[in-house]
């Protein structure tokens, strides 16, 4: 798993590159647990190159949900591959987070 | 021995008889008036008296037990200062009483002076034959068999050219110079073993020094006294009794010389071997009170001290580079301030981890820009093979101030702390290896208690059901309940996470199942009287919110289906979605309906995440129920079984019965995932709704 951070303005963009499983949903915790992440406006995902996500990586976003509402700061998911999607969907996340096709959908929101 | 003691008893009262024979031949000799009528003995009688007396006494010595007790050198030297002290003060009392007397009452009687003089002829025979056997135990101190063969050759040979020194005869000049020589040199050669003498520290040699002074000095007044009596015209003695006794004294003198030079010459040298022992002393502590180090930084404190301790440094530090530990070194006369200094300069030369030793930094001109009192500075690394851990600075004010010595004593001071932290370390990793072992070891037997042993068995469905842990325990479940009105309930579901929370959260759900599936007394219709399955998810959602941990969830699916109505309702929480074969249409689709897993949104709003779906059954029907271990089963190529393969399958085999379906469908699995590890759970249950009425019993 590789994680590679892009901040703009208002945007922090994370791209998540390899399977997403227990040992690193842990390195993508510490990522979103900064206490800076909650500065930006927006935070998208970027999901690309993410090929697998375990239970355990979608507990990383679902225990980071409430806080990124709270501070009112929009979660967006953008270049999904369709059975990562399908893992969301299974789970009925699509129905809680911003699930979009393309970054330019995402930056738009 | 009894035959020595037998020996022992036999020579003392021999070893007196031949000194009264001594006294009387020596008196008789001497001719005093008393004695005048009795014949003078001849010669010979003295002599043989003078030789038994001595063989005796050199005898008896030799057959004492050894005189050293363990290494206790000082106590031997103080006991052999003691006896000849007194034998020669006695000697010197005797001698001046006699001198007294004779100036007093000046007299020609010779009987006093022989009196005397056999008496001191005694007391130096004994002093003799004490110091030699003290000696002898002190050249055979640990000493080799070859050795003590030469030291007895010695002995018989010396005390052969003794005794015949006494019989008269007299060698040609160049002979006996030939043998007293060659017996020096044999001397020379075996007093040359003085082991002992490594055995002393300082202060102990020094003590030694001295008794040897003393012992020498008591053997000059007995040499003094009796080169001075040789010329008294008193004297009565034969001649070859004298060249006897100054013969034994030139051996006994040698060894005394010979161990006070070698003692005298290891004086220097005490200090380091008494630094060396220090040095090993204080290792032997260090590696006794490291074994007994519960932690790291326990370890890390005793061999700071220790090596400060040990070459005795005016300023230390140590650093160590721990992972998560809070300890990170310590300090010794010196602030933090200067140890940060002294680590940028040696960074800024890359000396920083390596062995490193300056004894001249006031002429380094990087130290002398810092302005700080050292002079010398060791910079000792702790690393193993695997990794580093840290660095140990060791600072002297003045220059020169540490040696090769010291470097190797902190290499092995510091490779024995690094062996300790890595057993600890290992220790460690076996315990928690264990606890999870331990734990998995739980949770397995948690969870297997918790899948229903029997299934449910009625005549209008048959079912069959396939569950699978994997070796890491993943959270699994399913469960039965029989409602009234031919109804039965069941729930399939996952639990996120591993091992014992997982175990513990499935306890839970099987707990909130079996609560919420009880008969409400006061429902006021049929329909009331059980939760309908989003009502129970909504339910067990709120139960779940205060004991799950926020990045856990449950998925779940809960059926309930009527045998009166033909027909079922279910509600999906998040779990995969439910495969079904319809007889009617002769398709095989899945349920796709909407639904959260538990746990992901704590407040009431769940209720609007979650459907119910009714669907009525006809005989024939095959409902597959599954967790996401099936379908995300991994083949060769790292690609997931997928519901598809598994549709495919139901399509091949839903005319099958539902014990074979689940055979058929868990063949292709394994197939598919041959020689891949098995990751998840896997759980699979086949639910086949028969087709006929029970037949009635008759």
């Amino acid at each position: 798993m590789k994680i590679t951070q892009q901040t703009t303005a208002h945007t922090l963009t994370l791209s998540l590159d390899g399977e997403l499983d227990a040992s690193s949903s842990v390195i993508l915790d510490t990522e979103l647990t900064k206490s800076e992440v909650l500065n930006h406006q927006k935070v998208l995902i970027d999901c690309q190159r993410l090929n697998y996500i375990s239970s355990a990586g979608l507990g990383v976003f679902i225990s980071h949900l409430q806080r990124f509402q709270d501070a009112n700061v929009k979660l967006v998911f953008f270049n999904m591959q369709e059975k990562v999607h399908n893992v969301f969907e299974i789970l009925g996340l699509d129905t809680l987070m911003t699930i979009v096709p393309s970054e330019s959908e995402a930056t738009a929101i | 021995m009894p035959s020595s003691q037998r020996l022992t008893a036999t020579l003392l009262p021999l070893t007196l008889l031949s000194w009264v024979v001594l006294l009387v031949s020596t008196l008789l000799r001497a001719g005093s008036p008393t004695t005048a009528s009795l014949p003078v003995p001849p010669d010979w009688v003295t002599l043989v008296a003078q030789a038994v007396f001595a063989a005796g006494v050199f005898m008896y010595y030799r057959l004492q037990p050894d005189p050293l007790r363990g290494t206790d050198f000082v106590g031997l030297f103080r006991r052999l200062v003691l006896g000849p002290g007194i034998l020669a003060s006695i000697c010197v009392a005797l001698h001046l009483l006699e001198r007294f007397v004779q100036y007093q009452l000046p007299s020609s009687d010779r009987t006093f002076f022989a009196v005397i003089y056999t008496i001191n002829l005694g007391l130096f025979i004994l002093f003799l034959a004490s110091t030699a056997y003290t000696w002898r135990s002190l050249v055979l101190f640990r000493s080799s068999g070859r050795l003590r063969r030469e030291w007895e050759l010695f002995e018989i040979l010396l005390g052969g050219t003794l005794l015949f020194q006494l019989s008269g005869w007299e060698l040609p000049t160049p002979l006996s110079l030939l043998v007293i020589g060659g017996l020096a040199i044999f001397g020379v050669y075996l007093s040359g073993n003085q082991k002992w003498v490594a055995y002393l520290n300082r202060r102990q040699k020094w003590e030694v020094v001295f008794m040897q002074l003393a012992i020498l000095l008591c053997m000059t007044i007995f040499v003094a006294y009796f080169v001075r009596v040789q010329y008294d015209p008193k004297l009565i003695a034969p001649e070859p009794q004298h060249a006897f006794l100054l013969l034994t004294v030139f051996f006994a003198a040698f060894y005394a010389v010979m161990g006070l030079f070698v003692t005298f010459s290891n004086l220097p040298t005490a200090g380091v071997f008494e630094q060396k022992r220090e040095e090993i002393l204080s290792l032997q502590r260090l590696t006794q009170l490291i074994q007994r180090g519960q932690t790291e930084e326990d370890v890390y404190s005793m061999l700071f001290d220790a090596t400060v301790q040990t070459v005795e440094a005016d300023a230390a530090w140590l650093d160590v580079e721990a992972r998560d530990e809070a300890y990170k070194g310590q300090r010794y006369h010196i602030t933090e301030e200067q140890c940060t200094a002294i680590r940028g300069l040696l960074a800024d030369y890359n000396l920083g981890h390596i062995e490193y030793l300056n004894n001249d930094l006031p002429h380094s001109s990087g130290f002398r820009g810092l302005e700080l009192p050292f002079g010398s500075l060791i910079v000792m690394p702790l690393r193993s093979a695997k990794r580093q851990y840290g660095a140990l600075y060791m600072l002297k004010n003045q220059p020169q101030g540490f040696d090769r010595e010291n470097l190797g004593i902190l290499q092995t001071f510091t490779s024995q702390t690094i062996l300790s932290i890595e057993n600890l370390q290992l220790v460690a990793a076996s315990i928690q290896n264990e606890r999870v072992q331990e734990e998995l070891k739980i949770a397995s037997t948690v969870q297997e208690s918790l899948i229903p042993k029997d299934l449910p068995i009625d005549n209008w469905f048959e079912i069959s059901s396939h569950a699978l842990a994997a070796k890491e325990v993943g959270g699994d479940f399913y469960d039965f309940l029989h409602l009234p009105g031919q109804r039965l309930a069941i729930l399939i579901g996952d639990v996120s996470g591993k091992g014992i929370t997982a175990a513990f959260h499935m306890a839970q759900m099987k707990g909130i199942f079996h609560a919420l599936m009880q008969e409400n007394p006061l429902a006021r219709n049929e329909r009331e009287k059980f939760p309908v399955p989003s009502k129970f998810m909504a339910m067990a959602n709120k139960a779940l919110i205060h004991c799950l941990e926020k990045s856990s969830f449950i998925t779940a699916s809960l059926y309930i289906i009527d045998y009166e109505n033909r027909g079922f309702v279910f509600a999906r929480a998040g779990h995969c979605h439910t495969l079904y074969y319809h007889s009617i249409k002769e398709e095989v689709s899945y349920f796709h309906t909407a639904g959260l897993g538990l746990g992901i949104i704590r407040h009431d709003s769940y209720e609007k995440h979650i459907k119910n779906q009714f669907y009525d059954y006809n005989p024939g029907d095959v409902m597959v129920i599954y967790t996401d271990g099936i379908v995300e089963a991994r083949g060769t190529n790292k690609e997931e079984y997928g519901e598809e393969r598994l549709q495919q399958m139901l399509e091949r085999t839903y005319y099958l019965e539902a014990d074979e379906i689940k055979n058929m469908i868990l063949e292709d699995l394994a197939e598919f995932s041959r020689g891949q590890p098995m990751h998840d759970d896997q759980t699979l249950l086949v639910i086949k709704f028969r087709a006929s009425q029970p037949e009635p019993t008759v």
